[in-house]
C-alpha cells in the first residue's frame, strides 16, 4: 500500500515539475518577445560588412605581372592567367584573367599572395545571377568597384552589433559619426604599447606576439 | 398554414427522403467507405428529425454518440483493415438472399402494421422543450436506475474484455492450470529480459 | 437581475414601428445575427492570423508582415485573397466528391458551434438549454470531415494525418467533456448564458477558474489539442507527414481548411473564457461601479455601456488565450503520437474523472460556494 502511495507522490512530483518547467518554458518566450528584432530589411536596409570582409575579389588589370602566383595558392587552381610570351621584349603579355565565383570559395588565398597586390577584397556579397556562367568575370569585370552600402542612396546602412556605440541595441537610429564601442585594432596596438613601454619589458609584448601567431 | 408548421413541413420530407435514401445507399453501395459515410449521414439525419421533434438534448446526444464516436469507430476499423480481398462466391447466395429479404420484409409489414393501427393522436403530456434535459437526468437516476446500471455494467465488462485483448502479456500464464503458454503473440512480455539486464 | 439589452426586441419594434407585421419583421431579424456570427467568427480568424505572425516573429526576434497596411494588418487578407484566386487542383485518383466534401464538414460544425457563445446577457443567436452541450456534440462530427479527406486523398500521408486527427480528437474529447460536466454540475445549467451569471456575482473573486484551476488546465490541454495546435499538431506533423490531411489541398478548399483550424482557436479560447474566465463579466461587477457613480443599472446609456463593456472583455480574455496558445506554441515541443494517447487516456481522463468527483463532493458539502 505504502509503495502504491509512493508511486502517487512521484507521479504527482513529476507532473508539478513537468508543469514547472513548461511555466520556465513560456517564461523565455515570453522574454524573448521583448528582445529587440534582428531583423535587417534587405534590400532597403543593409548590414555595412566588416573591414576584413571577404567578398566578390577585385583585380588590377595594369598591376598584375601574370606570375600565376594566384594560381598556384588556390586551393582549387581557379584565377585563369590568360598570357602570351612576347618573343621580343621577352615578357610575358597578359591578355585575359578571369575568376568564376560560382567556384571560388572567397578563402582569400590569391589576395594573400599576389606579389604586387593587384587582387584585394571588396565588400560585395550580392552575386546572385541567373546563369552561373555569368559568375565567371573577367578582367573588365573584375576591375569594377562595388557600390558601397554608406554611399548608395537608396540603401540604408546598418552597424553591426559590434560596430555600434556603446549601450546601443538598435542600429537603426545611431548617427554616422558615432564611434563604436571599444577600441579599433590600431588605437589597441598603441595601447599594448604604452602599456608594455610603462613596465619597460619589450621583450614580453614579442612574447605575447608570438603566442598570438 | 402559417410558416412555421410549412417550414417544419419541408424540414421533415428533406430530413426523411435523406434517412431513407441513405439508409438504401448504406446498403446497395459496393463501396463500403461510402455506405460508412454514408451511415453517418443517416445518424445526423435521424438527429435533425430529433430537433424537429423539440428534443433537441436527445439529438445532440445522438450526434455525439452516433456520429461522433460510433461512426467514426466504423470508419477507423474500415480504414486501417483496409485489405483488398478477392471476395469468394459463397454458396447459395441466392437462397441466403432470399431468406435475409423475407425477413426484411416481415420486420417493413410489422413496423408498418404498428404505424397504421396506433392511435398516434393520443393527447400525450405537453412538450416540455428545454426541460427535457432536466426531465431525462431525472428519469435516469429514478424510474429506470436499474437499466442504466446495468448498461453501465455492460460497458465496464466491455471495456475490461477490451484491456484484456490489448494488453496481451497478460495471458501469458494459463488462467485455469497456471501454466505459461506460448500463444506466439507478437508482443511478448517485456519485464523479465530488462530484470536480467538491469541485476547484472 | 436584468436583461440587459435586447437587440431583437429593438429590432422588431423599429420595424413594427414602419407598418411592418410581426411574422415578417422575425423573419427579416432572422438572418442578421446569423450574417453577424459568420462576420464575427471571419473577423476574429483575420485578427488570431495577424497577432499569430506578429506574436510568433516577436518570440522569435523579427520583425513579421510590416508592408501590407499598418504593421502588416491586411497580411491575413492578402493570403486569403491569394488562396482565392489559387487554382483549385483535385489530384488524379482522388475521389473528387469525398475530396469536396471534407473541408466542409469541417468547417461547418465550427460555425455552428458559434450559435452559443455569449457576447453579453442577450448577446447570442441563440440561448438553446443544452448549450455547451451542443458544442461538443458539434465538434465531435469534425473527425469524420478529416477522416474523409484523408481517406479521399488517395495519399498514404494523408490517411494517416486523417487517422491521426480522428484518434486525437475522439480520446481529447472525453476530458474535456468531463471537465465541462464539473462546471455545469457548479451552475446547474448547460446554457452558456448561466454559466457565465453564476460566475458573476463577486467580479473576478467569483470566476470558475479559482473553483476548478485542474478543470481548467484540463480543458486548455484538450481544447489545444482538438485544434491541432503545437504541441499537439501530430496530424499534421510536417516532418513526418508532409502536411496530414491537408497535403493534397490547394487554393479554397485549403482555406476552408486554414479557416477552420483558426475558428476552432477562436472558439476554444472564448468558450475557455466564458466556462471559466467569466465570460462577459467585467473583472468587478458592474452593477457596483454603478452604484458608486450613483447610476441605476436600467438606464438605458448604462446598459448600452454594459453592453459594450461585455463585448470587450470577452474579446479581451479571449485573446489573451489566443496569445497564450501562440506562446505555447513556440515553447513546446510536438509531442509523439503514443505520448499524446497516453496523456490523454492515462493522465487527463482520470484526473479529470477525479476533478468530477471532487467537485460534486464539495457541492455537497459547501452548497453557497459550489451552485447549491
Ligand atoms: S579566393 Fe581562394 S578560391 Fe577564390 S580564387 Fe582566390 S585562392 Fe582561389
Ligand atoms: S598573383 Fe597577382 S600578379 Fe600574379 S598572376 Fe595572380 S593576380 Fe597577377
Amino acid at each position: 500500500m505504502t509503495g502504491f502511495f509512493r508511486q502517487v507522490a512521484d507521479y504527482t512530483q513529476n507532473a508539478i515539475s513537468a508543469g514547472k518547467y513548461l511555466l520556465q518554458g513560456l517564461a523565455v518566450t515570453f522574454d524573448h518577445m521583448g528582445r529587440r528584432p534582428i531583423t535587417v530589411q534587405y534590400p532597403y536596409e543593409k548590414l555595412i560588412p566588416s573591414e576584413r570582409y571577404r567578398g566578390r575579389i577585385h583585380y588590377e588589370f595594369d598591376k598584375c605581372i601574370a606570375c600565376e602566383v594566384c594560381v598556384r595558392v588556390c586551393p582549387i587552381n581557379l584565377p585563369v592567367v590568360d598570357w602570351v610570351m612576347n618573343k621580343e621584349t621577352k615578357k610575358k603579355e597578359l591578355r585575359n584573367y578571369s575568376i568564376d565565383f560560382g567556384v571560388c570559395i572567397f578563402c582569400g588565398n590569391c589576395v594573400e599572395y599576389c606579389p604586387t597586390n593587384c587582387l584585394s577584397m571588396t565588400e560585395e556579397y550580392e552575386l546572385a545571377s541567373f546563369d552561373r556562367h555569368s559568375l565567371n568575370f573577367d578582367n573588365v569585370a573584375l576591375g569594377r568597384l562595388p557600390t558601397s552600402v554608406t554611399t548608395d542612396p537608396s540603401v540604408k546602412p546598418l552597424r553591426e552589433l559590434g560596430y555600434l556605440p556603446q549601450g546601443i541595441m538598435d542600429p537603426h537610429e545611431v548617427p554616422n559619426k558615432d564611434p563604436r564601442a571599444g577600441k579599433l585594432p590600431a588605437e589597441v596596438l598603441d595601447w599594448m604599447k604604452q602599456e608594455s613601454s610603462k613596465e619597460g619589458e619589450i621583450a614580453s609584448i614579442s612574447n605575447t606576439k608570438e603566442e598570438v601567431n | 398554414m402559417n410558416i412555421a408548421s410549412s417550414t417544419e413541413q419541408i424540414c421533415f420530407l428533406i430530413l426523411g427522403s435523406v434517412v431513407i435514401l441513405g439508409a438504401l445507399g448504406v446498403v446497395l453501395l459496393k463501396n463500403i467507405v461510402y455506405s460508412a459515410f454514408l451511415l453517418g449521414g443517416v445518424f445526423m439525419g435521424v438527429a435533425g428529425l430529433y430537433l424537429l421533434l423539440n428534443a433537441s438534448f436527445v439529438a445532440a446526444a445522438q450526434v455525439l454518440v452516433y456520429v461522433g464516436a460510433v461512426n467514426v469507430l466504423i470508419l477507423f476499423a474500415i480504414m486501417l483493415v483496409n485489405k483488398k480481398e478477392e471476395l469468394k462466391q459463397i454458396k447459395g447466395l441466392r437462397t441466403r438472399k432470399v431468406l435475409s429479404g423475407l425477413v426484411c420484409t416481415g420486420l417493413l409489414f410489422l413496423l408498418l402494421r404498428v404505424d397504421l393501427t396506433t392511435n398516434w393522436n393520443l393527447p400525450g403530456p405537453s412538450a416540455i422543450g428545454e426541460l427535457s434535459t432536466e426531465r431525462i437526468g431525472e428519469h435516469l437516476f429514478t424510474d429506470y436506475l436499474l437499466p442504466f446500471e446495468v448498461a453501465s455494467v455492460l460497458l465496464l465488462m466491455a471495456m475490461i474484455g477490451a484491456i484484456v485483448l490489448a494488453r496481451r502479456d497478460v495471458l501469458n500464464t494459463d488462467i485455469a492450470t497456471g501454466d505459461s503458454v506460448d500463444q506466439n503473440l507478437i508482443e511478448k512480455s517485456n519485464d523479465p529480459i530488462l530484470l536480467e539486464q538491469s541485476s547484472n | 437581475m436584468n436583461t440587459g439589452l435586447d437587440l431583437e426586441l429593438s429590432f422588431n419594434n423599429l420595424l413594427q414601428g414602419f407598418g411592418i407585421s410581426s411574422e415578417i419583421s422575425h423573419i427579416l431579424w432572422l438572418p442578421l445575427p446569423m450574417l453577424l456570427v459568420l462576420s464575427s467568427a471571419l473577423i476574429g480568424v483575420l485578427v488570431t492570423v495577424w497577432l499569430e505572425r506578429k506574436v510568433s516573429a516577436a518570440a522569435q526576434q523579427r520583425i513579421g508582415p510590416e508592408y501590407a497596411g499598418a504593421l502588416g494588418v491586411l497580411q491575413p487578407m492578402a493570403d486569403g485573397l491569394k488562396l482565392l484566386v489559387k487554382e483549385d487542383v483535385i489530384p488524379a485518383k482522388a475521389d473528387g466528391l469525398l475530396f469536396t466534401l471534407g473541408p466542409i464538414l469541417v468547417l461547418i460544425p465550427v460555425i455552428l458551434s458559434w450559435l452559443i457563445v455569449p457576447f453579453g446577457q442577450n448577446l447570442l443567436i441563440s440561448n438553446v438549454g443544452i448549450g455547451i452541450f451542443l458544442w461538443i456534440a458539434l465538434s465531435s462530427i469534425q473527425p469524420i470531415g478529416l477522416l474523409m479527406s484523408g481517406y479521399a486523398s488517395n495519399n498514404k500521408y494523408s490517411l494517416l494525418g486523417g487517422l491521426r486527427a480522428a484518434a486525437q480528437s475522439i480520446s481529447y474529447e472525453i476530458p474535456l467533456a468531463l471537465s465541462v460536466l464539473a462546471v455545469v454540475m457548479m451552475s446547474n445549467s448547460l446554457s452558456t448564458i448561466d454559466i457565465v451569471n453564476q460566475q458573476n456575482s463577486f467580479g473576478f473573486l467569483s470566476w470558475n477558474i479559482w473553483r476548478q484551476p485542474v478543470g481548467f488546465v484540463i480543458f486548455w490541454i484538450c481544447a489545444l489539442a482538438e485544434c491541432e495546435r503545437l504541441p499537439f499538431d501530430l496530424p499534421e506533423a510536417e516532418e513526418e507527414l508532409v502536411a496530414g490531411y491537408q497535403t493534397e489541398y490547394a487554393g479554397m478548399k485549403f482555406a476552408l481548411f486554414y479557416l477552420g483550424s483558426y475558428i476552432n482557436l477562436v472558439l476554444s479560447a472564448l468558450l475557455v473564457s466564458v466556462l471559466y474566465l467569466g465570460g462577459w463579466g467585467f473583472p468587478f461587477p458592474v452593477e457596483w461601479i454603478a452604484n458608486l457613480l450613483g447610476q441605476n443599472v436600467d438606464t438605458p446609456l448604462v446598459q448600452v455601456f454594459t453592453g459594450s463593456i461585455g463585448i470587450v472583455m470577452t474579446i479581451i480574455k479571449t485573446y489573451l488565450l489566443v496569445f497564450l496558445a501562440i506562446l505555447l506554441r513556440w515553447t513546446t515541443p510536438r509531442v509523439r503520437i503514443d505520448q499524446l494517447l497516453d496523456l490523454g487516456w492515462k493522465f487527463l481522463l482520470p484526473i479529470s474523472l477525479v476533478n468530477l468527483l471532487f467537485t460534486a463532493a464539495l457541492k455537497l458539502a459547501f452548497p453557497i460556494a459550489f451552485g447549491g
